[in-house]
């Protein structure tokens, strides 16, 4: 009786691989960006996580610092893209706050401050997960202290990137008042109310 | 360090790249922010003039006033033109205009279009340049007609300047 399955075609083999150029290397053709990537001011970036496809675009910024606001561990690849572009990476484990018992800590934030501080590390790429919530909480504090920003402005910026969670980074960044020293020489272009 | 008064940027105000940003319409609350970019020339992008004191500010300073948009003649909300994009294009990426603001009145939908024509010119993928544009504009109305706009842009219509004094962020190579 004959079968009623259709009898196996038998695709043919390619002599080379389909796949010879690494599918990620296709897309250099494009500029890709991180996720919520943007420019801050003069030196400063801010994203969400890098990935390789973002690394040829990442190279063109020339990226001298890397901030990192977040987890444990940061991947194996990115530290090594870090190293092969003589990249100094900051790794501060800063938890997300999404319940009320959490809170940001204020001595990490006051730390990524003084780097930013220091234009001698330009460009620096500031990033957390997302770009949403922690990098926004570091970017609210740098609008407000150095800049001098008033807190209206600096939540509707923080809000372009974290929507409509986020209510204790808001208060966080209000109250937020550090000490903070730095070398005029090499203060930023952007610092605002250094004489003050 | 933070005993000064607080600096008022106008809404929806954002640093592009060097030497450009781009913001909604600025009032007289935002001049003192305004007045520390240096600013060479503003875009506007819109049918209607700015606020006079915006107009007194840029003329007390000579700084130059492109009014791009008139020719859209229709309503304030119609989407923007091929023929303002690319004029606005011509003047953002002209290095002798930097620091150069461009704005509209709520710096959402007409800047934001003529910004993602910009990142379309630089090389950027469109899912990116697309999330830049929404984290301005969320959810309101126009905004498929722009996003049209900024996919089927066709960079070739921008007239670009020598290759000596590009800005080095086009990445044009």
């Amino acid at each position: 009786m004959a079968s009623v399955l259709a009898t196996p075609v038998s695709v043919p083999v390619p002599a080379t691989p389909v796949y010879d150029v690494p599918p990620l290397a296709q897309h250099r053709q494009f500029i890709v960006p991180p996720l919520s990537f943007q420019l801050v001011a003069t030196g400063v970036y801010r994203s969400g996580y890098p990935l390789p496809i973002n690394f040829p675009m990442l190279e063109r910024l020339g990226l001298k610092t890397i901030i990192y606001l977040g987890d444990p561990t940061y991947l194996p690849e990115n530290t090594a893209w870090c190293a092969a572009h003589h990249i100094t990476l900051h790794h501060f484990l800063q938890p997300a706050v999404k319940e009320p018992f959490l809170h940001q800590n204020p001595d990490i934030i006051a730390a990524a401050l003084h780097i930013l501080l220091d234009r001698r590390n330009y460009p620096v790429l500031v990033h957390s997960n997302k770009g949403k919530h922690r990098a926004g909480v570091l970017v609210g504090c740098m609008r407000r202290v150095l800049q001098g920003w008033s807190l209206a402005a600096t939540h509707a910026e923080y809000d372009r990137y974290a929507g409509e969670k986020g209510e204790a980074d808001l208060e966080f960044i209000e109250l937020f008042n550090p000490h903070l020293e730095y070398e005029r020489a090499f203060s930023p272009p952007w610092l605002r109310g250094a004489e003050a | 360090m933070s005993q000064f008064n607080k600096l008022v940027p106008p809404p929806n105000f954002c640093q592009v790249e060097e030497g450009l940003f781009r913001s909604g319409q600025p009032t007289g609350i935002n001049l003192s922010f305004l007045s520390e970019l240096k600013l060479k020339a503003i875009v506007w992008l819109a049918v209607e003039e700015p606020n006079e004191a915006l107009l007194g500010w840029v003329d007390d300073r000579d700084i130059k006033l492109y009014h791009l948009g008139l020719q859209e003649g229709g309503a304030p909300w119609d989407a923007i033109t091929v023929e303002s994009i690319t004029d606005a294009l011509e003047h953002i990426i002209n290095p002798e205009n930097f620091p150069i603001l461009v704005c509209c009145a709520m710096g959402r939908h007409r800047t934001g279009t003529v910004i993602g024509c910009l990142r379309r010119l630089q090389g950027w993928n469109l899912s990116s340049t697309l999330e830049e544009y929404r984290r301005f504009t969320g959810s309101r109305r126009n905004r498929l007609e722009n996003e049209l706009r900024i996919e089927y842009f066709d960079t070739a219509l921008v007239k670009l300047p020598a290759k000596e004094v590009r800005p080095s962020w086009l990445w044009l190579d």
